[in-house]
């Protein structure tokens, strides 16, 4: 059973088995794989809705297809995609989805101890593949197995799996994605994917205060030009969570 | 675009180029530690909560409870695979009764 990727850092499994044990390259590779595959079951469903949503923004099929490769995250893409399709300029579009991304340097962040010794070339390519789902598995193995000199093959084992899905389900999506009957209600994959991440993830009460000042505002905001309410119901939320955080704090010492 | 993909290229490497500090600020890591909360709620209420013609909508729409399903799942079993089976399955389910 796959975790939720979990935005803070998990803890490592407490008891790994023998048929566990790191061995070399290869094998963590397809460890990394087969960890990953289960969490296809929603990237499958977002890479279609995706490829249909880039078409219907105004992006040509070779736009929406590239830009699988080219940002490679889902929650950026259909971003970048809602408000492209209102004719946002770029600047505005660009700055929304770096705000989103900002995750990425937390998930950065907890794994540049564990590969901050490989070469660059290295580095860059696990940048790149390094996703919401890829994190959340590989951080799960590298904690639990710190010392194994092959565990960034685990990583990249679950990127690559991760890339090849979901470039493969945009181009269906791109091409036969109107042939998916609407009764299937497969966007309804995007929503759900994310309250499998976020749902653990709310712990404490600046937490919950983030989630449901984010909301509030995203659908406050649903009549702003140019889709910005995503924008501002994510600072918002993390304004109001990283406040409700703080304040008691400040309080206590004045 | 391409820029936009060497934004995201660029906060995924940030902490691998051995350029940054090794600890962020803690300020900063805090107010961080809610992006994902904030952004992915902002996607998740709308999604759930407006119709087709976007509307809000609580009643009539089958997405309110079997978002309310998904979530428990997620709470109660943390796995991704169950919440969007739970997810899915209770909204077919939901407009197969007529909801």
């Amino acid at each position: 059973m796959p975790p939720s990727p979990i935005i803070d850092q998990p803890t490592a499994p407490q008891n790994s088995g023998p048929e566990d044990r790191p061995r070399g390259a290869g094998q963590e590779f397809w460890r990394g794989v087969l960890d990953e595959l289960p969490l296809q079951l929603g990237v499958a469903p977002f890479g279609l809705v995706f490829g249909v949503l880039g078409i219907a923004s105004g992006l040509s099929p070779l736009e929406t297809i590239l830009m699988s490769s080219i940002i490679f995250g889902g929650a950026s893409q259909v971003i970048f995609s809602q408000l492209w399709a209102t004719g946002a300029p770029a600047l505005f579009v660009g700055g929304s989805v770096s705000v989103i991304n900002l995750r990425h340097v937390l998930y950065s962040a907890s794994m540049a101890p564990h590969l901050s010794a490989l070469p660059l070339r290295w580095r860059f390519g696990l940048a790149y593949l390094l996703t919401d789902e890829a994190y959340a598995v590989s951080i799960k193995r590298f904690l639990a197995h710190p010392d194994n000199p092959f565990k960034h093959y685990h990583l990249l084992g679950a990127g690559m799996c991760l890339w090849i899905f979901w470039q493969i389900t945009t181009i269906v999506g791109v091409f036969a994605g109107t042939t998916i009957p609407p009764t299937l209600s497969l966007d309804f994959a995007i929503p759900l994917t994310f309250i499998a991440v976020v749902a653990p993830a709310i712990r404490t009460r600046p937490h919950i205060i983030a989630c449901g000042v984010a909301g509030l505002l995203a659908i406050v905001g649903q009549g702003l030009p140019w889709n910005s309410w995503i924008l501002l119901a994510a600072v918002g939320g993390i304004l109001a969570g990283w406040l409700t955080l703080r304040l008691p704090r400040s309080w206590g010492h004045s | 675009m391409i820029a936009t993909g060497l934004l995201t290229f660029a906060m995924r490497f940030v902490m691998f180029s051995g350029l940054a500090p090794k600890k962020l600020p803690a300020m900063f890591e805090e107010a961080l530690a809610f992006v994902p909360i904030a952004v992915l709620s902002a996607i998740i209420v709308p999604a759930v909560l407006l119709d087709s013609t976007q509307s809000l909508s609580f009643v009539d729409n089958a997405r309110v409870p079997a978002a309310l399903i998904a979530i428990a799942t997620a709470l109660l079993t943390r796995s991704v695979v169950l919440t969007i089976t739970a997810g899915l399955a209770a909204l077919w389910f939901l407009l197969f009764l007529g909801y």
